[in-house]
């Protein structure tokens, strides 16, 4: 057959006509964890991208990854010259001068493009996404810690209500320690020894600390010796499980559902699940509250839990900033808020809880919205975050088994992490 | 005398109880949970009695879509490793087995070194050019690194089972007329096939199991299943360890049933040249 110049015409036609097609919808690659896609999209409130996808005339193509790994792919796309991903959702921890460096600053976008009330997203989220004077993420989900409460287990032994300090929960934890009526032992707490936010809580329930916002080293000594021995102390009565250094943290809601431990501490957005039929052997009858002060902390302490948040963030090198950009805008307003709370998210908007529809289908909005009013990271992010925290979590574990008192685990954890701390 | 005997054999059954207990627990473990019910999978004391169910398969089905898309995935990046890994490792077994020299004496060093070389040395510095080359997220820059990390192996099994081929067959072949290749096709492999198949389960099991390469490489496109198992198990809501499990199983039952298949070509394979004088 001879090529005549119509058929070549004709052809070349074809062949570029579905790059032409493509090219009039936009695509928006995210990165980000399966629940940050499923609470958008999937959920009472429906699918909350739709009418940003017909605004935009764009697609959203969603990778997402289990945690670490989604952090380092993050940040490796955002070290190539350029990549597809237009957003990446950041884990706080993360939030470090390095990553900041690979992130596009938001300052320019909130001015020209800003964020509906953005003062109502709760400011410790915002104020940890603030590296070295730029803004590099918007808040969009967090997990704040609460105290959770098996109230049947707690009844066996005579207890009617969750403890409302801090040592009525040590007494409580030593009371309930033992066996179940139908004879499986029972653990006071089930806590993870793997992770620095749970002796955290503790110290901040004597009004102290491990590493504050402003980078200060156990600020008050005394709050933690007293909060490591008060977690040694459950140790050796039996409040925690003889396996405590081998627990891990999805090990505490499958205890606290099985009816091995009578308390955990676990974020708010866990209750429900706790508490459904189909998973939980006491659905229905865990609790949860505030984790409470002690009797002894300063005058007008008052409990800041610990938090984890994750943000929206724009790679530097993305291709397409502007529509990244009128993504993140679009999923930060409170009416998405709002449905996405309703999907399944934890809320960053302090209105968010205010909802009376929201509240009414959340049986601890309430307190979750306290909480979180005056929760912390459990410590602020920094090059050498992760060894800071091995060496606290190795030093409580020492203490609690015995192998040094808790006053030299202090000194010790004070001793090996102030190097590591930015200057 | 007998009863030493007795003895002995009363040992080596325990033996072989305690080794099967140890290596099939956990998958027992595995498929039992993925038809318990959810709130009996950590029951304590652990529940022996149970009503089965199928809910987990049902929620991975209705739940986790992309597991099973991962799945036909995972199938295509190892039929293509496979085929590559085995193809590249009879030629190079046949050079291996038939020719002598300096060169290629030196190289088996070499073949030996990159078995010795951990994956993630590899990977990182390979994300910048697969991207740059544009083979990110695809399923044959996939198969060809399962591939190359495992010709090295592959070559020294298919070498020992061609040791075992006469050469005096390559000769007759030759004066028939036949040039190398032809001999290598035609006369070798339909000989080594055997060792083909132990290079193959090897390959096979290796692919359909790999994590890091298709984690670093893979975004939605050429995405394998133990990428979704890892999203599973790192859900932050809480983990859903039933379907977890019944992912697990999926995940487990082919390569399960193929290895049960060739498991005499896997031994065959591991012992390919040990009798050789």
């Amino acid at each position: 057959m001879a090529m005549s110049r119509r058929l070549l015409l004709g052809s070349a036609a074809l062949l570029a006509a579905p790059r032409t097609l493509r090219a009039q919808s936009r695509k928006l690659d995210i990165l980000s964890h399966r629940v940050h896609q499923a609470v958008l999209t999937q959920g009472a409130a429906g699918d909350l991208t739709e009418a940003w996808r017909r605004a935009r005339n764009a697609e959203i193509g969603w990778t997402t990854f289990d945690i670490g790994p989604l952090q380092d792919r993050l940040l490796r796309e955002a070290s190539l010259p350029q990549t597809d991903y237009g957003v990446g959702y950041l884990l706080n921890s993360r939030a470090t001068a390095q990553t900041a460096n690979l992130l596009e600053p938001l300052e320019d976008h909130l001015r020209s493009e800003p964020i509906e009330a953005l003062d109502d997203i709760a400011p410790g989220l915002r104020a940890a996404m603030v590296v070295g004077g730029r803004t590099i993420g918007i808040p969009v989900r967090h997990a704040t810690n609460g105290l959770f409460c098996n109230m049947a287990l707690l009844e066996e032994r005579g207890i009617t209500a969750p403890p409302t300090s801090f040592e009525e929960f040590l007494d409580q934890c030593r009371r309930v320690a033992g066996r179940r009526s139908d004879g499986p032992p029972l653990a006071g707490l089930v806590m993870t020894a793997a992770l620095a936010a749970y002796p955290v809580i503790f110290a901040r329930a004597f009004g102290g600390d491990f590493i504050t916002e402003d980078y200060r080293l156990l600020p008050d000594h005394e709050a933690m010796v007293k909060a490591i021995s008060a977690i040694r102390g459950l140790f050796e009565s039996g409040g925690l499980p003889r396996s405590y250094a081998n627990i891990t943290n999805e090990d505490q809601a499958t205890w606290l559902m099985q009816g091995r431990a009578a308390f955990a501490i676990l974020p708010f957005a866990r209750h429900a699940q706790l508490n459904r039929p189909d998973q939980s052997r006491f659905a229905g009858r865990i609790q949860a509250v505030e984790f409470p002060v002690s009797s002894t902390a300063p005058a007008g302490t008052r409990m800041a839990t610990t938090v984890e948040f994750w943000s929206m963030s724009i790679p530097r090198n993305a291709r397409d900033k502007g529509l990244a950009w009128s993504f993140i805008q679009a999923m930060s307003s409170k009416s998405v808020t709002l449905g996405a709370a309703r999907n399944g998210n934890g809320p960053v908007r302090v209105s968010t809880y205010a909802d009376p529809g929201f509240a009414a289908e959340n049986a601890v909005a309430a307190i979750e919205a306290a909480a979180l009013s005056r929760a912390r990271i459990p410590f602020p992010a920094f090059p050498e975050a992760n060894r800071a925290e091995a060496i606290f979590v190795e030093e409580v574990q020492s203490a609690v088994l015995g192998r040094k008192t808790p006053a030299q685990a202090v000194e010790d954890t004070a001793s090996r992490v102030r190097s590591l701390l930015p200057a | 005398m007998r009863s030493g005997r007795l003895f002995i054999r009363l040992g080596k059954a325990v033996a072989v109880a305690l080794i099967l207990l140890w290596s099939l627990a956990p998958i027992a473990l595995i498929l039992s949970s993925s038809i318990k019910p959810e709130r009996e999978i950590f029951a304590f004391p652990p529940s022996i009695t149970f009503t089965p169910t199928f809910v987990h398969y049902e929620a991975l089905w209705e739940r986790w879509p992309d597991f099973f898309h991962a799945l036909v995935n995972s199938l295509i990046v190892t039929v293509l490793a496979t085929v590559l890994a085995v193809a590249a490792s009879l030629c190079s077994g046949y050079a291996y087995s038939r020719f002598r020299g300096h060169w290629i004496d030196s190289s088996a060093l070499f073949l030996i070194a990159v078995r010795l070389i951990p994956p993630i040395v590899c990977t990182l510095p390979l994300f910048p050019v697969a991207n740059a080359l544009g083979l990110q997220d695809t399923h044959a820059w996939l198969a060809a690194l399962y591939a190359t990390f495992f010709v090295s192996l592959g070559t020294f099994v298919m070498r020992a089972f061609i040791d075992q081929i006469p050469k005096e067959l390559d000769e007759a072949a030759a004066v028939d007329g036949a040039g190398r290749l032809r001999t290598l096709f035609r006369v070798v492999a339909p000989l080594a096939a055997q060792g083909m198949l132990a290079v193959a389960v090897f390959v096979i099991v290796y692919a359909w199991n790999e994590f890091l390469f298709a984690f670093i490489f893979t975004s939605t496109r050429a995405r394998t299943a133990p990428l979704v198992l890892a999203e599973i198990v790192g859900n932050f809501d809480g983990v859903e360890w039933g379907v977890l499990f019944a992912a697990a199983s999926v995940q487990l039952a082919p390569v399960l049933l193929f290895v049960w298949v060739m498991q005499k070509h896997l031994v065959a394979g591991l012992t390919a040249g040990a009798t050789k004088g």
